[in-house]
């Protein structure tokens, strides 16, 4: 911290920076009883400590606007990253997460006015600065990631959850609604739960218990840390490991299983926007040669862990995905499932595959 | 239910001598300033005032609507419908309230003339009289009459918004005619107006939707504007606002006219009936869909677009900053256009009793802003005016919002209509 950041009080202390470390290269893969990375704060959760005139912060403000104007169509025709209307909305969210009163931009103080910030200003600079030059996702800038009526804490090492994953969460309440046995409790699973997005968002409309595991102890330390911010630790147990390997327990008895699980075929992935195959973590995006290795996975896991007339709902990359996969479940897997449907996202794109265990 | 009370309603409240708040107004009595003490001169004023109110609330439709609602009222099933029930009771409560107001100012003006004239044939100024009824001086009634005066004035703007959905929140919708970049332009300065005045007036904005511009401007937006009587005054603006410029965005530095559609939709509040909405008759749909979405994009844009299907009307949203917020932001937006229709369908029904704006078409042309060759802006309503188009563009639109209703609601030569 500069010494120009004022604060408020030695809270700059507890603070961790906007910006971490690159890579942990110290960390061991597997730590299941290991210390686990401790999550950082969202942005908007932390405290406004730090003073800034009202000049200044206006100063900073203009620059910003100019560096989204200046952006114009360049990364939409590059990668179909962000344009400049985007970039400066995602700068009034900015705003909103990272001033004490957003409101004041707008107003005309005395320039001499103090403003109370969450975060000092060479931080401010830099983390846009990220976003615009890096091309750092604006989800780890401000720390999290307005999902469904979530805010779900985020950082780098964990997948940004999407606006797709939203309708699982329909989706597992609508069969909810349409199935009686269903509503009556059990346990279910979230597997790759990432940010713990999903598992959060399913644990609310269910009225049991949701297991949710990830083999990325970031994933599982930002998962528990969501969680918490929920008060849901009685409902959502986070797990370390790989798909069904934390669930040995319970094989045979889950009531319900949704996954987003890695579905991107792994040539593909350096060819996407910079947001994405530069920042976010591989491990979650990768699913093999076609995509599909994971996805076909989770169906022989879901053949022996749900239970008779158990839920599932996975995304997958598009209708080629969830054709094959309907197909190698009615198929290959004859006799397994029933009620085997492709459902659409919002976009029209036929992304989730749905069914019951017979 | 008093029914006397009712009743007296209807019979015209007097003097002792007999004199009517109609006949202070035809002995045309000069009205001073009102610091002037002149008894004469408040009770004209307040007459008048009391005039306009009822002009303004259609007194002589409200004895009979309130008959109605009173028979309805009485009716042994009538909570057999709660939903039904509880919007009669409403209405009359509503009306009751407002009659016994007004009649309130009227037996107070009669009682202190009344005082003012006995004072007079006792021929003494500041004589106290025995008994409950008598005993003001006649300063002290004049000092009263002075008070009811100022009062009942701010009654009379009151009184301007006593529409069934007035206190509502609202939306308010500015789409750019044709025109292109020229319109969008325009359409954005018409939105920025609105966020000014309803700044000033204090209400809450919310963008709700906002569909940018190729170069400048806005095609079309929506904001939500949050506070009592937002509805009832932003109605005035329904209409097409018409803009005469030298075109910033044309070389040869041309006159353009451009023009923006104003929508404004009353937001209803928990107690009214709203249209049940299916699920099954939504699209729903991302209103920008970001090539093969899923993991592969990491977009924060997650607007929506929902249509009900069977009306055809849309709602989008894409300010919130995830698609279930966005989707239940163009819900409330979808809810209160079905909520709007619904009433204008209602309102062709009982046409005799509803204090009709909609026929206020969407696409008729309501103001000018002329900044070149002269610098106006003109109600083509109300012919009302202002030379300084700057302040106007800033928000001031007070004065063009509060002659349009009076002149709505007073043009009616029929008295009380």
């Amino acid at each position: 911290m500069k010494s120009s950041c004022f604060t408020r009080a030695s809270l700059s202390s507890i603070l961790q920076p906007v910006f971490p470390p690159r890579s942990n290269p110290g960390r061991p893969v597997f730590c299941s009883t290991a210390v686990r990375p401790k999550p950082r704060t969202p942005l908007y959760l932390r405290p406004p400590a730090f003073r800034a005139t009202f000049s200044e912060l206006q100063k900073w403000h203009i620059w910003a606007k100019n560096k989204a104007t200046s952006v114009g169509p360049t990364f939409s025709d590059l990668d179909n990253g962000p344009d400049s209307a985007l970039l400066h909305r995602e700068l009034n969210w900015l705003v909103e997460d990272a001033v004490e009163n957003p409101n004041l931009i707008r107003a005309c103080l005395d320039d001499t006015a103090p403003v109370w910030l969450r975060a000092c200003l060479e931080e401010l600079y830099e983390v846009w600065r990220q976003r615009i030059e890096e091309r750092r996702p604006f989800q780890y800038v401000v720390g999290c990631e307005h999902w469904r009526d979530l805010i779900v804490s985020v950082e780098e090492g964990v997948l940004i959850p999407r606006p797709e994953t939203e309708v699982i969460v329909d989706l597992v309440d609508d069969a909810l609604k349409r199935n009686e046995e269903l509503r009556n409790g059990g346990v279910w699973a979230d597997l790759g739960t990432g940010s713990g997005a999903l598992a959060i968002g399913i644990a609310r409309v269910l009225g049991g218990r949701v297991i949710a595991t990830d083999l990325s102890p970031v994933a599982v330390a930002v998962a528990s840390y969501n969680v918490q911010r929920y008060d849901l630790q009685d409902k959502i147990a986070v797990r370390e490991g790989s798909w069904f390997d934390p669930l040995k327990d319970v094989e045979g008895e889950l009531s319900g299983l949704v996954s987003n699980p890695p579905y991107i075929p792994s040539k593909d992935i350096d060819g996407l926007q910079a947001e994405v195959c530069k920042h976010e973590p591989r491990l979650a995006l990768d699913g093999g040669a076609n995509g599909m290795n994971d996805l076909l996975r989770l169906c022989n896991g879901a053949a022996s862990m749900l239970r008779p007339g158990g839920f599932f709902a996975f995304e997958t990359n598009g209708e080629t995905q969830s054709k094959i996969l309907v197909d190698y479940m009615d198929a290959k897997m004859k006799g397994s499932f029933c009620n085997t449907m492709i459902m659409s996202d919002f976009a029209g794109i036929q992304r989730f595959v749905t069914g019951y265990r017979t | 239910m008093d029914l006397g009370q009712e009743t007296a309603a209807v019979v015209e409240a007097s003097t002792s001598d007999g004199l009517t708040v109609e006949g202070i107004i035809a002995n045309n009595w000069i009205i001073y300033d009102e610091n002037e003490s002149d008894w004469k001169s408040h009770a004209a004023a307040i007459a008048q005032s009391i005039h306009l109110i009822k002009k303004r609330l259609r007194w002589k439709k409200l004895i009979p609507r309130l008959e109605i609602l009173s028979e309805q009222l009485n009716k042994p099933d009538l909570w057999d419908d709660p939903t039904h029930a509880g919007k009669i009771s409403r209405e009359h409560g509503s009306i009751m309230s407002k009659m016994k107001e007004v009649n309130g100012f009227e037996q107070e003006l009669f009682e202190h003339i009344d005082m003012i004239k006995l004072a007079r044939e006792e021929n003494d100024s500041e004589l106290e009289l025995v008994g409950p009824h008598f005993s003001l001086s006649r300063h002290e009634s004049l000092k009263a009459l002075h008070t009811l005066r100022s009062n009942i004035k701010e009654k009379e703007l009151e009184a301007l918004l006593a529409g069934e959905q007035d206190s509502c929140s609202c939306f308010i919708e500015v789409q750019a005619g044709a025109g292109g970049t020229e319109s969008m332009d325009w359409a954005s300065m018409v939105m920025q107006m609105y966020k000014s005045w309803a700044e000033r007036r204090g209400f809450g904005i919310t963008v709700v939707d906002e569909m940018p511009g190729e170069l400048a401007g806005i095609k079309r937006a929506t904001i939500k504007v949050d506070g009592e009587y937002a509805f009832g005054y932003a109605k005035a603006e329904v209409g097409a606002h018409r803009l005469v410029r030298i075109s910033p965005f044309d070389s040869n530095k041309r006159r353009h006219t451009s023009f923006a559609s104003v929508a404004v939709i009353p937001i209803l509040g928990d107690g009214s009936t709203r249209v049940q909405i299916n699920e099954s008759d939504l699209r729903i749909e991302r209103y920008r869909s970001g090539g093969a979405g899923g993991q592969s994009v990491n977009t924060t844009d997650s607007a929506v677009r929902i249509t009900h299907i069977p009306t055809g009307v849309t709602a989008s949203c894409q300010n919130e900053r995830s698609q279930h917020q966005n989707k239940a932001s163009a819900m409330a937006v979808l809810q209160s256009r079905l909520d709007q229709l619904e009433m204008e369908r209602q309102a062709k029904i009982n046409a005799e009793h509803t204090v009709s704006l909609t026929d206020i078409n969407f696409g008729s042309q309501i103001r000018s802003y002329v900044l070149h060759p002269y610098r106006m802006v003109k109600d083509h309503r109300t012919e009302y005016e202002v030379s300084d188009p700057d302040s106007v563009l800033e928000g001031d639109l007070d004065g063009f919002i509060l002659s349009f209703l009076s002149a709505s609601l007073d043009k009616n030569k029929d008295d009380y209509l």
